[in-house]
């Protein structure tokens, strides 16, 4: 007869060989392997302070007749810590989900019991196939005043622990990020972008539940971010794009007036509009000679040398000097 | 001439609706704060469970999607004339009070009830708008304010301001709800269902 025997890690475990007595001569194994005769105490296996490499499958056997008499499966683990537990409504008003994890691993099968409460109201939550360890609930009730409660239970073989969130209707609406976002640079402008994106597919009525957008953007060699909140609509125009320089840009989303934002979206790159270089002559080509030289912050043609708009950082000093040298120079030749 | 006036009376509608939510924002805005304000000013915690206060209008509804245009009209205007009648109530009972803090605490009351008042116009030009007209508060006898202690009292503001907050979201929706272009007053719209 086989059994499955759970033991907390630390414990001290003592195996009896079935029905066998005490003074019987058995051989205990573990996964086939024998066991040492130093484990035992007489016919009874003892396991001092187990710890996970212990678990496997001990067998007990008579000793003469090699007859099994005792299999056990142990598995060594530890009860359940308390769980973390989080709720979220990315598809206002429909419903909500909640999902759940333990901080640390059991080693051992534990089960999950959520039960969700409004006001006297015990509500259904779906359990998703995927992930298991979600499950969902339809909203039967809008714009309530009445807390939600949700309590998760996680039980185990060697113990249980559980975990309650209240919370309000509104405070966990948050949507996921926009999809879709699109940024290309505008032609003839060499300091727009022109960025555009999708409500996120998970929200059910944007018509009648509009979602607001917070843009944000930076050149990648910068730190620092612009935003921009945006009321209506999926698309902006940025206008102070640096020139020539390679921008990353992330959207993100809010219901109009309640919840959170969402997270950011997947970030996509976009450089604005630059002129095509011109066909080279000797003033082009002493200019170019000489600016391949400085730093990357290199205005496009159509923007003057020392328009500390158009560049970035120490390099625009260098710029201007630079290109005072050229034309110096330039004019010492024609003395 | 009949697809003029439908025109004219469609965009008026739209107009409306339109002013109705920007209202209704601005005074949920105003409410959020007041109640902040009043939990402070009584002692209370702001997010401390009240329960349901009789007479004071529930904004919690079931299967919400599948009302008609009318039925949201009539349901926020009864709903917005009763907490014109509560705040004017808790307006009195706090001008009571002595204070610089209770005489703040009324002029922000006085300024949410004159918002209220004129949503509740608002929503009355919408109903005569649906060809319908709005209900007659004639005969309609202000509720009669029970018999509470002073902290019944102060839990009962608390709770009036609480729906009134709640009622002004739900205001917005349901008026984006009658923004809707396909939507005639007594047809009732669904949500797409989620894939």
């Amino acid at each position: 007869e086989s059994h499955i025997q759970y033991e907390r890690v630390g414990a001290d475990v003592t195996m009896k060989c079935g029905s066998m007595d005490w003074d019987a001569a058995v051989t205990w194994t573990v996964n086939g392997t024998d066991i040492d005769e130093s484990h035992l105490n007489g016919s009874y296996l003892i396991l001092k302070n187990v710890d996970l490499t212990q678990s496997g499958q001990y067998s007990c056997y008579e000793g003469s007749s090699w007859h099994l008499k005792y299999q056990t499966y142990l598995r060594v683990g530890t009860p359940p810590k308390e769980p973390v537990l989080m709720c979220r409504s990315n598809n206002y008003p429909k419903g909500f989900y909640c999902s759940w994890h333990l901080p640390t691993p059991t080693y051992i099968p534990n089960s999950f019991n959520i039960s969700v409460i409004h006001g006297t109201r015990e509500m259904v939550c779906e359990k998703d196939v995927f992930p298991k360890n979600r499950c969902h609930i339809r909203y039967l009730q809008l714009f309530s005043t009445v807390k939600y409660k949700v309590t998760l239970t996680v039980t185990n073989a060697l113990g249980k622990s559980s975990t309650t969130l209240t919370f309000d209707e509104f405070t966990i609406v948050k949507p996921d990020p926009p999809e879709s976002v699109v940024a290309k640079p505008v032609p003839n402008n060499p300091r727009r972008l022109e960025v555009s994106w999708q409500n996120p597919s998970s929200w059910p009525d944007p018509e009648s539940f509009p979602l607001k957008f917070f843009l944000r953007y930076r050149p990648l060699i910068l730190d620092q971010w612009q935003h921009v909140e945006l009321s209506d609509g999926t698309s902006h125009t940025i206008t102070d794009a640096y020139a020539g320089k390679e921008y990353i840009i992330q959207v993100a989303a809010k219901d109009n007036d309640i919840g959170t934002w969402s997270d950011w979206s997947v970030a996509v790159h976009a450089t604005p509009w630059t002129e095509e270089p011109k066909h080279l002559t000797t003033e082009a080509q002493l200019t170019e000679t000489t600016s391949a030289s400085t730093s990357s912050f290199m205005p496009p043609p159509t923007t003057k040398i020392c328009d500390k708009g158009a560049v970035v950082g120490s390099g625009a000093v260098a710029v201007c000097w630079t290109a005072g040298l050229v034309l110096a120079a330039y004019g010492v030749l024609f003395i | 001439m009949a697809a003029a006036d439908s025109s004219s009376a469609t965009l008026r509608r739209c107009d409306l609706c339109s002013r109705g939510i920007r209202l209704a924002g601005k005074m949920r805005s105003d409410v959020v704060d007041l109640l902040d304000t009043y939990a402070e000013q009584q002692g209370l915690d702001a997010s401390a469970s009240v329960a349901a206060v009789e007479g004071v209008p529930v904004a919690a509804v079931e299967h919400w999607d599948e009302q008609t245009g009318t039925q949201r009209l009539l349901e926020n205007l009864a709903a917005y004339r009763a907490f014109r009648a509560l705040l004017a109530q808790m307006l009195e009972e706090q001008q009571e009070q002595l204070g610089e803090a209770d005489a703040a605490l009324s002029r922000a009351l006085a300024a949410v009830l004159l918002q209220v008042s004129a949503f509740a116009y608002h929503l009355e030009e919408l109903l005569r708008l649906e060809s319908r007209g709005p209900p007659s508060e004639e005969g309609a006898r202000p509720p009669q304010p029970p018999h509470l202690g002073l902290f019944e009292r102060k839990l009962r503001g608390l709770g009036v301001l609480r729906e009134l907050a709640q009622w002004a979201i739900r205001s917005a929706r349901d008026l984006r709800q009658l923004a809707k272009p396909s939507l005639g007053s007594s047809s009732a719209p669904s949500l797409a269902e989620s894939p």
